[in-house]
């Protein structure tokens, strides 16, 4: 006879919180392993659609650099993506399948949870980023002009940290969002290729246009590590690199902090409301 | 008879549905997104990029060309995703994929119903963005100078290819998970780099041109700008050797392959779905 | 530890506001009124109503998914609005029928990766995973894709996840929903052990089988249109109906029958009727025997052909007619 024994030692704090990003992030990873049709679509067309861009800039007789900035800013989107369909709009699905209500059940974190979704996808994302960078930097023979190595590599994780805490922050509305959470990452996918510069430097948009754009970390993140890479980059910047390091360093603060806040505060009004378990079709 | 009811059936509900589901013209929200906001946004990203490197001239052929292309070519991602989703969201989300499968209906039929909505919404797209087009950048447009005949006649037949490329890519979809992007979508950003869209197929590689020629999409774009701006169309060089009338043949010959293709690869696929049991399939990973 | 209440809930309400769309303005759905109700640690608490009675709207309250719109509630000690974390901690749910985890991963590595949500360490999980897989029955197939089980299957993957966390707390809501007879049985064989493995173990359960209430739960709390209106152990509650005489008729009825009627003779606190193709059945419960003459009678009148008639122990069924005024599958509450 079998005997169900209690648990003796259940872990909490720091362990339970990267316990639960390992655990949500294991699906994802295993769930890519079991069904590769993403590579095609997730890896190698988006590297296409990038291309599409450069070769605008070619039939229009732009500067090299130019296209240096499209491959570039084509690797970054890859990003942007994973926290809208990745992370945000997941919960919506997670909600759809019951799953929702058993992560709020749980003594696990909100925030650790949408992490474990992220850094699931984020094999993905990185994937799909470096075939982009280093494919179409072979491809359309990108030059690069590397001022510092540690400078870049700074740039690249304080744009991630604030990218990150925002996608969390957002995350955070979709609890309350049904169906329309869908729409909402919908709205945010070329208006914000648009404002943040993907394809061009962010300083064309004039001074508030680019300042508008800069609420989402990619767009001075993308700008910094332009002018870290290109010649011509400093010229066409922003705002200087080390201002840019600044308020990327503040961004990340206020979007962790207040995502945080808000997943927490978003919570109460959806077991308020009795959002949480729902099934509006 | 009996037949004839049931395609004309299946398709008449499945339109009635994707309206009511989609309902965009109900939600200011929703047609805001759709119609206005996003396709308004592409458009200025390629707006901005030309008038960086060309100094703001609109009057350039090269404008008119890519603004157009990129224009209409907002039908590609609408109507292939708006017929393939249809696939994960009754699967997936609504459930009733299997009810679907069950029911005295024919399945394409219902799917292509299931794409009206959004080729709907992809209209009023397409609608804003020649308008703002025509209205701020002085795209030349004269309205006395288009051919109505050749437009409608090409955009028909451009859709009706669309929807088969759309069955085609509901097939595949009947045998994959659910990722976090609509197939749809990415094709139509993938084929966007080979159709001659927004530059002309003499930029790309030589090798790589092929790929363009073989695509009907390559062609419909060529004769929506002709019909709307022949004198663009004439500045470029990719097809000033063929007639309309020849184009036109081309787009209904290479739509006519196209078209067997996708109906036999959908027929394929919903016969190894049913095989390996994945008409009711849950795939949240 | 010392606290032996387990669950409490004190004036509970809950008030949906729903709205069909956006045009329209919310109306008010009652789903709770005052429930009050409290279950000891250790005990294996029933809840019983039909669809729609408010049920699942008290798991959720109880389960931190949900606020009530009025009074308050406890589990483990803590008040579940003001410290939901702590709840959490000592909970955990399963509900019949639901479609959770992912598709694409394994029974084992669906169940591993909510052990993980709990903090339990990998090698505890998996030794859980396995004794409690093997109990239930679903110990070959822990290598096969959760999207190619069966419905039986998959929830008792459910159920062994909501096991798995060893909750001090566990709500179970409708787990044998779906299981076929032995799939059923082997459910509640568990129930079982697991409670008596461990005196400190609360299970609240809701059901609407009443033989799986009276023959699991302790105590049982009887629930309709969010109202309490019963709560004792099934032996008590069945001795509401003790003085009364409960009869099961089985009938022919080729011209029809009027209910009515029977419900109209002085002493008849109540009668159902269960129509089947050939035959009807009426559940009757009389103030004492001396009225059965005048319902036999009745039946003459109404030309009615009389098969058999039995004299019935009271059964938790008898009881929830009496308190509900009908079965527990008859009709459905529209407050679901």
């Amino acid at each position: 006879m079998l005997m169900i024994d209690r648990i003796k030692n259940k872990h909490s704090g720091f362990r339970l919180f990267l316990m639960t990003v390992f655990g949500r992030s294991y699906p994802r990873i295993v769930g890519m392993q079991r069904e590769k049709s993403w590579l095609f679509f997730d890896v190698f067309i988006p590297f296409l659609s990038v291309a599409a861009y450069v070769f605008v800039y070619r039939a229009i007789g732009a500067p090299e650099d130019y296209i240096g900035f499209v491959v570039v800013g084509g690797g970054m989107t890859a990003f942007w993506l994973n926290i809208l369909w990745s992370m945000s709009s997941q919960l919506y699905w997670e909600k759809e399948q019951g799953n929702l209500a058993l992560y709020i059940i749980s003594p696990a974190s909100m925030m650790a949870i949408l992490l474990g979704m992220a850094l699931g996808g984020l094999f993905a994302t990185l994937l799909r980023a470096t075939a982009i960078l280093v494919i179409g930097s072979l491809v359309f023979n990108v030059s690069y002009q590397l001022a510092s190595f540690w400078q870049l590599l700074g740039i690249f994780m304080l744009s991630m940290l604030a990218l990150y805490g925002l996608g969390m922050m957002s995350a955070s509305i979709f609890l309350l969002l049904s169906r329309e959470a869908w729409h909402i990452s919908n709205l945010a996918t070329e208006p914000v290729y648009l404002i943040s510069g993907m394809y061009f430097p962010v300083k064309n948009l004039g001074f508030w246009g680019a300042s508008i754009g800069s609420i989402i970390p990619l767009t001075l993140g993308l700008d910094a590590m332009r002018q870290s890479v290109f010649a011509s980059g400093p010229s066409l910047g922003f705002l200087s690199v080390n201002l840019e390091i600044t308020i990327l360093i503040l961004l990340s603060v206020i979007y962790i902090a207040s995502a945080k806040f808000l997943l927490a505060y978003i919570e109460k009004i959806a077991v308020k409301e009795g959002r949480l378990t729902e099934n509006r079709r | 008879m009996m037949r004839k009811s049931t395609i004309l059936r299946s398709f008449i509900s499945a339109s009635w549905l994707g309206w009511k589901i989609e309902s965009n013209w109900t939600d200011p929200f929703l047609f805001a997104t759709y119609s206005i906001i996003k396709p308004l946004a592409s458009a200025t990203i390629l707006v901005i990029m030309y008038s960086i490197i060309a100094d703001a001239q609109f009057s350039n052929p090269m404008f008119a060309y890519l603004y157009l292309g990129n224009a209409f070519y907002q039908y590609v991602p609408a109507v292939l995703s708006g017929i393939s989703w249809t696939i994960i969201e009754d699967r997936e989300h609504y459930r009733t994929l299997k009810y679907i499968y069950i029911a005295p209906l024919k399945i394409p039929m219902y799917l292509f119903g299931r794409g009206v909505a959004k080729f709907l919404t992809g209209s009023f797209a397409v609608f804003i963005t020649v308008l703002a087009g025509f209205l701020f950048l002085k795209v030349p447009f004269a309205i006395n100078e288009v051919n109505w005949g050749l437009f409608f006649l090409s955009l028909f037949l451009g859709i009706i290819m669309l929807a088969l490329l759309g069955l085609l890519l509901a097939g595949i979809t009947l045998l994959t998970a659910r990722h976090s992007y609509f197939i749809g979508d990415v094709l139509a950003s993938g084929l966007f780099l080979f159709t001659g869209a927004i530059f002309p197929l003499e930029i790309l590689p030589a090798w790589l041109r092929p790929i363009g020629y073989a695509l009907p999409i390559t062609y419909w774009l060529e004769l929506i700008r002709r019909s709307l701006v022949g004198s663009v169309a004439k500045a470029f060089p990719t097809f000033s050797s063929l007639s309309n009338s020849t184009l036109l043949l081309i787009l209904v010959a290479t739509s006519l392959v196209s078209g067997i293709l996708g109906y036999f690869v959908f027929r394929r696929c919903d016969y190894l779905a049913r095989e390996r049991g994945l008409i009711d399939i849950a795939t949240n990973y | 530890m010392s606290n032996p209440i387990a669950i409490e809930a004190n004036n509970l309400g809950r008030v949906y506001k729903i709205r069909n769309n956006r045009q329209e303005k919310f109306k008010e759905l009652t789903a709770l009124i005052n429930v009050n109700l409290t279950v000891q640690k250790g005990e294996l608490f029933g809840l019983l109503g039909p669809n729609g009675a408010g049920k699942t709207t008290l798991i959720k309250i109880l389960t931190t998914l949900l606020s009530p719109s009025s009074g308050f509630a406890t589990v483990a000690g803590f008040d579940v609005q003001k410290f939901p974390e702590e709840v959490r901690k000592r909970i955990n749910m399963v509900s019949g029928g639901e479609t959770s985890g992912y598709g694409l991963l394994t029974v084992r590595e669906n169940l591993w990766m909510f052990a993980q949500f709990y903090g339990i360490e990998s090698a505890e999980a998996n030794k859980r995973i396995k004794i409690l897989t093997e109990i239930v029955g679903l110990s070959d197939r822990l290598s096969t894709k959760s999207s190619d089980l069966s419905t039986g299957l998959r929830q008792k993957m459910n159920i062994v996840r909501g096991f798995l966390t060893d909750p001090e707390v566990l709500f179970l809501d409708e787990p044998t929903l779906g299981l076929d007879v032995e799939a059923s049985r082997d459910v509640r064989e568990f129930i079982n052990r697991w409670m008596h493995d461990d005196e400190n173990r609360t299970l609240l359960l809701t059901t609407h089988y009443m033989a799986e209430a009276d023959e699991l739960c302790d105590r049982v709390a009887i629930i309709n249109q969010g109202k309490v209106l019963a709560c004792d152990s099934p032996a008590n509650l069945k001795k509401i109906l003790q003085k009364d005489a409960i009869f099961h008729i089985s009938l022919n009825a080729p011209y029809g029958i009027s209910v009515d009627k029977f419900e109209n003779i002085p002493g008849v606190k109540n009668c159902v009727l269960t129509q089947k193709p050939d035959e009807v059945f009426l559940d009757l419960i009389l103030e004492d025997e001396s009225i059965l003459p005048e319902v036999i009678s009745e039946t003459g009148r109404q030309l009615l052909r009389l098969n058999r008639l039995e004299k019935k122990e009271p059964s938790l069924e008898d009881v929830f007619i009496k308190l509900v005024g009908q079965r527990i599958d008859e009709g459905e509450n529209v407050n679901d």
